[in-house]
């Protein structure tokens, strides 16, 4: 894994980076941080904030010109935050003793400061803090300079009289009456270390540098009107600010430039998006200045300007409380330690890498692909948890292996000639598709692993719409995409499975793929483009849909899209047409379509973090009063398991007479497997009319399983096969445990990496089932 | 690794019909290996692992060594 390129995407992340208002503030007052703590009524907190960053903030707070303002996002919903008046209430609400700072010793250098005025003095006194010793020459009898001009209902005379008394009482050299000219400047830069101009005027121009306000890399600094371009206040204590940093670094002899990018107002990366916000008005002041109350209603307008698209869609990026930098930043540690507890692996194997991040963000980052690479990375290197996605995966290889992978071409005109007759050539499309076959597989049913194990009764059905309804031959391959390998960053096995896939496709001569599951969908767009495809619902569109006239109560469905067809909009409206042309009606979702949100399956989330996944569950079904209407076997899976009533797109277009198809509850783990078997002896036997090779696999013994055991069963991803194969090995060679107080029997068997253990009772020809768990931990036993 | 266990007294060896006793047996997962007392069957050496243990303590150890 490239951990420079992935820094790289974590520092493109705008999350951290700050608000409009702060950064045109010249002194990058904490706008959010200050207006956070008057709306909760503490002005002493939001005091300390305008003492820490503005210079003379009981002079700044009453006059600034307030470049913070214009640009506030409120603006665009009912008006930008008052944050001038509200600097002026703290300053008449929080106002506290300044703390007595001890001088540091006069060290750093010699200083002379020209001009009293405000830029003058923010540079003299931060010099004298920074240690220099400083010398102010003043052309007038006074301190101040046009702050004098101020002074009004604002700023009083008082004020600015003990504030420029306070200047006074630290005890700096101070010139009245002294007038600098430019042989008085090369005097004083021969007698100082370093020396600020910071007079109004100059006789002639001075070059300077605007990052650190040297002139001609002398000793000489300028700031203050001389290199403002207004008559701003705020920019000119900034600017004696600035040049007081540049020459407390000239006088350590350290870089002036180094690290400086973001000093005075500068423009923010930030992107915020305040449509969703309501417009609400500024908060009008009763008096000159806004009372305690009022200040707290005006700050409360304040939206916290903070890019959180990507956090607020994401149940996962919530639960963490994580921003893509912050992330990021955990996955680069994780993937640096050696030795020591990788702590993220849990939150990477948490995502559901549905992509809605990428989609939210303004700058395009995808937490999704960098999570996905991360697994990649993590399986590589040895290091993903075998917990986490074992299950998937197995579950895959059961897909792949001859107890449910099928591949056959469509049955031939030969096959089947004993259907050709009358009525049925006549009625049936599935036989006048059989009767125009070529032998030449046109296109290829790939209905995936995840629809067969939910709607086993219904892939016959499809198939034989298919061959009644495609021009050319229908062909079936059942298997597994792969989709669990990608999730789980198994590129060895993922490309094993393409590599199977692309075989049986050259075989076929090169059909175009028929799928109805959409993680299958962007599997094959992801790893075989060369592939050409089409979605089952696009072809119910274009050749109409199977059954007429089924509509029983027609309401109005809230459509979930799979996160797999996020890109795929022709989908999605095809999805739309069909609801619509069952006579259903039709309400989005906040989040659709290429927004649409996962339902807690994606990423093999549901194996890795049960929690996680629940939480994914219950936020999408809580986003809509109607039912849910979803296209994905998963999706309905969990989304029935959530509580929610939920239709599958299969469950409308081949309804089931019981009624019950939006609360029906999907098969166990168990089950599923069962299911793909038997639709592979469906098709086998009542399509292709072959005698399967394999007969189902039967229960040697007979469970009874309470409902609580049931529940462990699943929650435990436990197979049915684990048991039976736990207790043939109990009974046949009597290796178990038995309680002779209760009755019960504990049996165990290793399979693969996990061992089963499962606790029962016997009667007569019944197992009942008391318990059952599983380690992955090997003891040995010698 | 500590085992405490509540109802394992009960517990015998259905093959042997021995009584279990606690003895050191070897425990590995992934690169860890370690010794623990557990109840086994002195006789055919099989070993006994409750289900608190099996979803507790085990599955803790089995956590902290997949992170390692």
């Amino acid at each position: 894994m490239n951990l420079d390129k992935l820094l790289a995407t974590g520092d493109r992340c705008i999350h951290k980076e700050p608000p409009t208002c702060t950064a045109n503030c010249p002194v990058h007052l904490e706008i959010i941080d200050f207006l956070a703590e008057i709306e909760q009524g503490n002005f002493q907190n939001a005091y300390k904030l305008m003492e820490k960053k503005m210079p003379f903030h009981k002079i700044l707070g009453r006059i600034c010109d307030h470049p913070c303002e214009a640009p506030c996002e409120r603006s665009k919903a009912g008006g930008s935050i008052r944050i001038s008046d509200l600097e002026k209430a703290v300053l008449e609400y929080g106002a506290y003793k300044p703390k007595k700072v001890w001088p540091l010793p006069k060290n750093k250098g010699t200083v002379a400061v020209i001009g009293g005025g405000l830029s003058g003095l923010t540079a003299a006194v931060d010099l004298d803090k920074k240690g220099c010793v400083v010398t102010i020459y003043e052309k007038t009898n006074r301190l101040g300079g046009r702050l004098w001009d101020f002074v009004g209902d604002s700023l009083t005379e008082e004020v600015l009289l003990q504030e420029l008394k306070a200047v006074a009482d630290k005890k700096m050299p101070i010139h009245f009456e002294t007038t600098v000219d430019k042989n008085k400047l090369s005097e004083l830069l021969a007698t100082y270390d370093a020396v600020y101009l910071g007079t109004a005027a100059w006789e002639e121009e001075i070059k300077w540098n605007p990052l650190t306000f040297q002139a001609n890399e002398s000793a000489l600094f300028v700031g203050g009107s001389l290199v403002n371009q207004s008559d701003s206040v705020i920019f000119s204590a900034s600017s004696g600010r600035r040049a007081a940093i540049s020459i407390e670094r000239f006088l350590s002899k350290v870089s002036l430039t180094d690290s400086r990018e973001r000093e005075g107002a500068f423009e923010t990366p930030l992107h915020f998006d305040i449509s969703g916000k309501e417009p609400l008005a500024p908060i009008l002041k009763s008096a000159a200045i806004y009372s305690q109350d009022e200040a707290m209603a005006e700050a409360k307008r304040c939206v916290k300007c903070q890019c959180r698209k990507c956090i607020e869609g994401c149940v996962h990026l919530r639960k963490f409380e994580m921003s893509p930098d912050a992330y990021i930043r955990q996955i680069n540690h994780s993937e640096r330690i050696i030795l020591g507890t990788h702590y993220a692996n849990k939150m990477i194997n948490s995502c559901a890498e549905c992509g809605l991040c990428k989609e939210e963000c303004f700058l395009n980052i995808s937490m999704s692909d960098v999570i996905h690479e991360t697994r990649e990375s993590m399986v590589e290197r040895g290091k993903m948890p075998a917990s986490a996605h074992d299950f998937a995966l197995k579950d895959m290889a059961f897909s792949n292996s001859s107890r449910f992978s099928l591949v056959r071409k469509q049955p031939s005109k030969e096959e089947s000639k004993d259907l050709f007759y009358y009525p049925l050539i006549s009625f049936s499309d599935y036989v006048k598709g059989l009767y125009k076959g070529t032998g030449k597989t046109a296109y290829l049913f790939y209905p995936g692993c995840q629809l067969p194990a939910s709607y086993p009764d219904d892939i016959k059905s499809i198939y034989e719409y298919l061959v009644g309804h495609v021009q050319g031959d229908v062909g079936i391959y059942l298997g597994c995409c792969g989709a669990p390998a990608d999730w789980g960053g198994q590129q060895a096995l993922m490309q094993e499975n393409i590599e199977a896939i692309k075989r049986v496709w050259e075989e076929m001569e090169r059909p175009t793929f028929i799928l109805a599951c959409s993680s299958c969908m962007r599997i094959f767009e992801k790893y075989l483009p060369e592939i050409k495809l089409e979605s089952l619902w696009d072809i119910y569109v274009r050749e109409g849909l199977p059954n007429k006239d089924h509509i029983k109560t027609p309401q109005t469905l809230s459509i979930h899209d799979a996160c797999g067809t996020r890109e795929n909009s022709d989908l999605h409206e095809s999805v739309r047409k069909i609801v619509a042309k069952l006579g259903y009606g039709i309400e989005e979702l906040e989040y659709t379509k290429e927004k649409t949100k996962c339902c807690g399956y994606g990423g093999l989330v549901y194996y890795a973090n049960r929690e996680q996944s629940n939480a994914f569950v219950s936020e999408r079904i809580g986003e809509s009063e109607n039912d849910l209407l979803v296209y994905c076997a998963m999706c309905k899976d969990l989304f029935v398991s959530g509580g929610k009533r939920t239709y599958h797109l299969l469950d409308l277009i081949y309804p089931k007479a019981d009624g019950e198809a939006a609360t029906r509850k999907m098969p166990t783990l168990s089950e599923r497997h069962d299911n793909r078997s038997r639709v592979k002896q469906i098709l086998l036997k009542e399509i292709w009319r072959e005698e399967p090779e394999e007969t189902m696999m039967e229960d040697q013994f007979k469970l009874i399983i309470p409902d609580d055991v049931k529940q462990k069963i699943e929650d435990r991803y436990i197979l049915s096969e684990d048991i039976q194969a736990v207790l043939k090995n109990a009974e046949e060679n009597n290796e178990r445990f038995c309680n002779p107080e209760t009755g019960e029997y504990l049996a165990r068997l290793r399979r693969d990496n996990v061992t089963f253990w499962v606790k029962y009772e016997k009667e007569e020809n019944d197992y009942i089932l008391k318990s059952v768990y599983s380690h992955r931990m090997e003891i040995v036993e010698e | 690794m500590k085992h405490e266990s509540t109802d394992q007294t009960a517990w015998r060896c259905d093959k042997c019909q021995q009584e279990l006793e606690l003895t050191k047996v070897k425990v590995k997962y992934m690169e860890g290996n370690f010794e623990v007392d557990l109840p086994k069957c002195p006789s055919c050496h099989q070993v006994f692992i409750d289900e608190a243990l099996a979803l507790g303590k085990m599955k803790e150890v089995e956590e902290g060594l997949e992170d390692k």
